[in-house]
């Protein structure tokens, strides 16, 4: 297999090592992903509810999926193998992903996924604020005066734009509780 | 007639008006911001334009478009970075022309280009769209399938690395468009019990986590990332000498854009590279080509803006999507409880007399505005990326809720946002994916039809040459690219 370790130079070589082998290492992984991704699609297709022909009109609810499903396998098919035909092989492919995901984009996901999980809890209102304060925390942002104001008129701002003018429903959350 | 006339009435209402020079500001304000994109700004501000009717709606978001478009040459001229993608090639003359002291020079070139680009491409529209229109009728469910294929096959040359991995996000992006409960049988699909998914995904929270929560997660890779700006002058417009000296380029990348424009799915990224190519080709001084040529800037600059007249062609003609982001606003005038197609010319002609009236004032804005605020446009980068993206993702957040009150669909945004990150490290496009979740219902409910009429006897489709002409085109859009470098090596080999 094509070797994947480091990044990429200009030869298309990886982290030093020259991608002499036939099948790329990491687009191999990704074309296992999608296949099981549509095997496990494709077996769901078939369970969707059976229906008369008569309403089908032999086009069944599956049908069109499956077909997709099957395009989808056979372009995935040759993804390993993409590489070969590009001019640039598989330095082009590599470029965007040579660097590893840093640990301040997974933090920056695992935040996003908090806030929306909190969203039902803290409301509308209050999720812009903590967005307003945590992500520009998270990515350096150390100066107060920049920050509070910052979360607090530009939620105030949206709220203005979307729940008073074009009316909106925000949830209240804990403001709709303090409020009671 | 008649129906231009109240097109132009339409167009010139004062709350048009006002909505198209917002649109021109945040477009411009967009484009010239490394990282955000006019598909992104669009797909944010729709659910906005929800609140407004459908003509006022879809002038401003075809205001952002073209604005957009224009603005990404302000830093790609001024700190060589793009502010969009089809700027990418603006840069490559534009910012050499500034680092030796002349960026108000390149700046009035590019902003000329555009402008003249623009409208032209808008003239084309005019009596394009009609026309096409007139052809689509005859069309039938069969002929609208090989349509929509043909403009799935297109994706592969949409953007980014790979024609292979465009294909395979259109074809997801196709399958998402599958979810929920099949319109002919009622049976649910891919729901796996949950209620929310009957109704199937919306467009909304997939454009924009797509388009802007997987461009947020790419930007905190390189959060300390800092542009260095080159001093910008006074735009100034482009001299005789250099009027006369771009003029050709102008008009020959005029032409291209638009043409490419209108090709189902290529967009303005295409469109600006190969006029840049071709203002290259035809240059008698193309050793001054990267050193800040200015048929350099004015090739891909005309090619770019034109290609936006270009893409409403088959986006408002025919339902097809010209681009990324008409892809979006094609879903903004399905949300409008508008038929993007033939029946749009047919029922309602005034509506797109509307539009073509609003880009063409959107051109003439956006000259003013980049004539006289370039200097204070390009100054919007110094906005620190820990503040802007947070007002982004906040943007993302309200307008995913806003279309249905619905914390499900800030969840679909986030996942959106999280598989198009990932997806983009990989080289897979989020705007194929995004077309293909358009093109989605048209290549289904064309497909079953014409299957149903052909009595199942697939082989039937070839009975009609228009089907087997989309389907041609296809085959040699899908593989002329790998012929002609084959053939190209076999060349290169025997000589």
């Amino acid at each position: 297999m094509a070797d994947q370790a480091n990044g990429p130079d200009s030869n298309g070589a990886m982290g030093g090592r020259r991608t002499t082998l036939v099948i790329h290492r990491t687009d191999f992984v990704i074309c296992l992903i999608i296949l099981a991704a549509a095997l496990v699609l494709f077996y769901a297709t078939t369970q969707f509810e059976a229906v008369a022909d008569v309403l089908s009109q032999n086009i069944g609810p599956g049908l069109f999926p499956q077909i997709l499903l099957v395009v989808i396998i056979a372009l995935s098919l040759a993804l390993p193998f993409e590489h070969l035909f590009l001019e640039r092989g598989a330095s082009r492919l590599d470029q965007d992903r040579s660097e590893p995901i840093r640990p301040l984009t997974l933090i920056t996901m695992g935040l996003l996924i908090a806030t929306v999980a909190l969203m039902p809890l803290l409301g509308t209102v209050l999720t812009m604020a903590a967005v307003c304060i945590g992500l520009p925390t998270l990515w350096g942002e150390r100066r107060l005066r920049v920050i509070i104001p910052f979360a607090l008129l530009f939620p105030a701002g949206v709220t203005i734009v979307f729940s008073v003018i074009l009316k909106v429903h925000f949830e209240p959350g804990l403001l709709g509780l303090l409020a009671d | 007639m008649e129906a231009a006339a109240q097109g132009f009435l339409l167009v010139v209402d004062p709350l048009n008006i006002a909505l198209i020079f917002a649109g021109a500001v945040v477009g411009i304000l967009v484009g010239a911001l490394p990282g955000l994109s006019s598909p992104m700004a669009v797909a944010l501000l729709l659910p906005i334009t929800i609140a407004l009717p459908p003509v006022p709606a879809i002038s401003m978001l075809s205001s952002l478009y073209v604005s957009g478009t224009y603005a990404g040459s302000i830093t790609a001229i001024l700190i060589n970075a793009p502010g969009a993608p089809p700027a990418a090639a603006t840069a490559i003359d534009g910012y050499p022309m500034a680092k030796r002291g002349e960026a108000g020079r390149a700046l009035g070139i590019a902003t000329f280009a555009s402008v003249v680009g623009g409208i032209f491409s808008l003239f084309v529209f005019l009596v394009a769209t009609p026309l096409l229109a007139e052809i689509a009728l005859k069309f039938g469910p069969q002929e609208y399938f090989a349509l929509a294929v043909f403009a799935l096959s297109m994706l592969a040359s949409i953007s980014g690395k790979s024609r292979l991995r465009n294909l395979i996000s259109g074809a997801i992006g196709v399958l998402i468009g599958t979810v929920g409960i099949h319109l002919t049988t009622g049976v649910e699909r891919f729901t796996f019990g949950v209620p929310e998914l009957s109704e199937g995904i919306s467009f909304v929270p997939v454009l924009i986590g797509l388009f802007a929560i997987g461009e947020l997660f790419a930007q905190s890779q390189a959060v300390e990332q800092v542009y260095e700006r080159v001093t910008s002058m006074v735009v100034k417009l482009p001299s005789r000498a250099d009027l006369r000296r771009v003029w050709p380029t102008v008009m020959r990348s005029s032409g291209i854009g638009t043409f490419i424009g209108i090709l189902p799915a290529e967009g303005s990224t295409i469109a600006a590279i190969i006029g840049y190519n071709e203002a290259r080709r035809w240059s008698k001084n193309k050793e001054e080509f990267g050193t800040g040529c200015p048929e350099g800037i004015a090739g891909p600059e005309a090619a770019n803006n034109a290609a936006t007249g270009g893409a409403m062609v088959p986006t408002l003609a025919l339902g097809i999507p010209g681009s990324g982001t008409t892809a979006v606003i094609l879903a903004a005038l399905i949300m409008h409880g508008l038929r993007p197609g033939p029946h749009l010319m047919k029922e309602t002609p005034e509506f797109v007399f509307a539009i073509f009236g609003a880009m063409l004032i959107a051109n003439f804005m956006f000259l003013g505005i980049g004539l006289l605020g370039a200097k204070v446009f390009s100054r919007i980068t110094l906005v620190p990326k820990n503040l802007l993206w947070p007002m982004v993702f906040v943007f993302a957040l309200i307008g995913s809720y806003a279309f249905s009150s619905s914390v499900f669909d800030v969840w679909i945004m986030l996942i959106a946002g999280l598989l198009g990150f990932v997806m983009m490290r990989h080289g897979f496009g989020p705007a194929p994916m995004v077309m293909g979740l358009i093109l989605g219902k048209l290549v289904e409910e064309s497909f079953s039809q014409s299957m149903i009429i052909y009595d199942n006897q697939w082989w039937r489709f070839f009975e009609s040459p228009i089907v087997n002409l989309f389907f041609a085109f296809t085959v040699i859009g899908l593989f002329a690219p790998t012929i002609g470098r084959a053939l190209k090596r076999f060349r290169t080999a025997s000589a």
